[in-house]
């Protein structure tokens, strides 16, 4: 069992794209987006664009008409729809060392989410949190609404 | 009534009202689906008044505030799925392609079968419109660590090349090799493993 642990690890670790390293790691994307959308990255607030790079602590918000699609490094894929705000508290993807994180807070809005390689390596480590519960993930699709 | 009383009834009457406040203003449903490999995974609800395990697809849980228990798991329909979270699920990207390219021993050369798959991969590109594809060079464990650190970086940089040559933007690839230290499959040193011999691209 372990050693399938292990080769499922050095599986990932090769499909892991290595990044410079420091404090604004590129954890993933906005890959596309609809209406009014913003990020709010180290305490300035822009408007999104489809490309855009994440990094831990980030903020995204949608406006009434905003949606909008995530794609993080492990290959978790993330949306918004209208009027919600979501904060990637902590990410950090880096199987080799087996350090792997994934925490955010659903703060309100409606949410869809697949789960990647960290919810597969260690679902311990995604932590989903809303003003009225946390979410332990065991894999892979689902919605959450929070209002 | 002496004033340290009245602090404290002060204290105690607002925070039954901030709760009162929050689990009547604040509610979270929970809805797992089926996943574009068929697959329902599984989650737990879970605050300090309770847990609750939801296993089945569509089936969903509700949580009317943080001192109420998640509610016991009830099925939604399609329909109203599609009407409470339809306009987020439109928006949900197709998750990250991986491809794998397989090489020649001790060569920066494609074996055929991978060849013929750079076309799937430019498609791919293509479809999602991605400005965001890794490249990253692997080889086996024949030949010394410095050799093959070196030998999967011009790995690497054959198929980033061979992306710009079809009309990949450079600044849209990013590439890193490995070395021989992530073995596809793990084998002892001096080892002449096929599938160890590649590069990976993920495009996203």
């Amino acid at each position: 069992m372990k050693k399938i642990a292990k080769m499922v690890c050095i599986l990932v670790v090769s499909l892991v794209p290595t990044l410079g390293h420091g404090a604004f790691q590129a954890i993933g994307i906005i890959k596309s987006v609809e209406g009014e959308v913003y990020l709010i990255s180290s305490s300035t607030e822009i408007q999104a664009v489809s490309n855009m790079k994440l990094i831990s602590g980030d903020n995204i918000i949608t406006g009434n008409d905003g949606s909008v699609g995530l794609i993080f490094k492990d290959d978790t894929v993330v949306s918004l729809g209208p009027n919600s705000q979501i904060e990637v508290q902590d990410f950090v993807f880096n199987p080799a060392e087996e350090k792997l994180s994934f925490a955010a807070r659903l703060v309100r809005g409606t949410f869809s989410f697949i789960t990647g390689q960290i919810a597969k390596l260690a679902p311990k480590k995604v932590k989903l949190t809303t003003p009225d519960a946390t979410l332990g993930v065991r894999g892979t699709k689902f919605v959450v609404e929070v209002k | 009534m002496n004033r340290s009383l009245r602090v404290l009834s002060f204290l105690i009457l607002s925070s039954i009202v901030t709760v009162l406040t929050y689990s009547g203003c604040s509610k979270t449903t929970v809805v797992l689906l089926k996943d574009p490999e068929g697959k329902v995974g599984h989650l737990v609800v879970e605050n300090e008044a309770g847990s609750v395990d939801i296993t089945k697809e569509n089936e969903a849980t509700t949580i009317a505030g943080a001192t109420s228990k998640p509610a016991a798991p009830k099925r939604y329909s399609e329909d109203k799925i599609s009407s409470q979270f339809g306009e987020a699920l439109n928006m949900l990207p197709t998750q990250p392609k991986h491809f794998i390219l397989y090489f020649k021993s001790g060569s920066t050369e494609l074996t055929d079968s991978s060849k013929a798959q750079i076309p799937d991969i430019l498609k791919t590109i293509e479809l999602r419109s991605s400005e965001d594809i890794s490249v990253v060079g692997h080889t086996d464990t024949a030949g010394n660590s410095a050799y093959n650190m070196r030998l999967s970086q011009r790995r690497a940089s054959v198929v980033r090349k061979l992306l710009i040559g079809e009309g990949v933007r450079a600044d849209h690839i990013q590439s890193t090799s490995h070395g021989e230290a992530n073995p596809l499959v793990k084998t002892a040193d001096n080892v002449n493993e096929p599938k160890n011999r590649r590069v990976e691209v993920v495009v996203r």
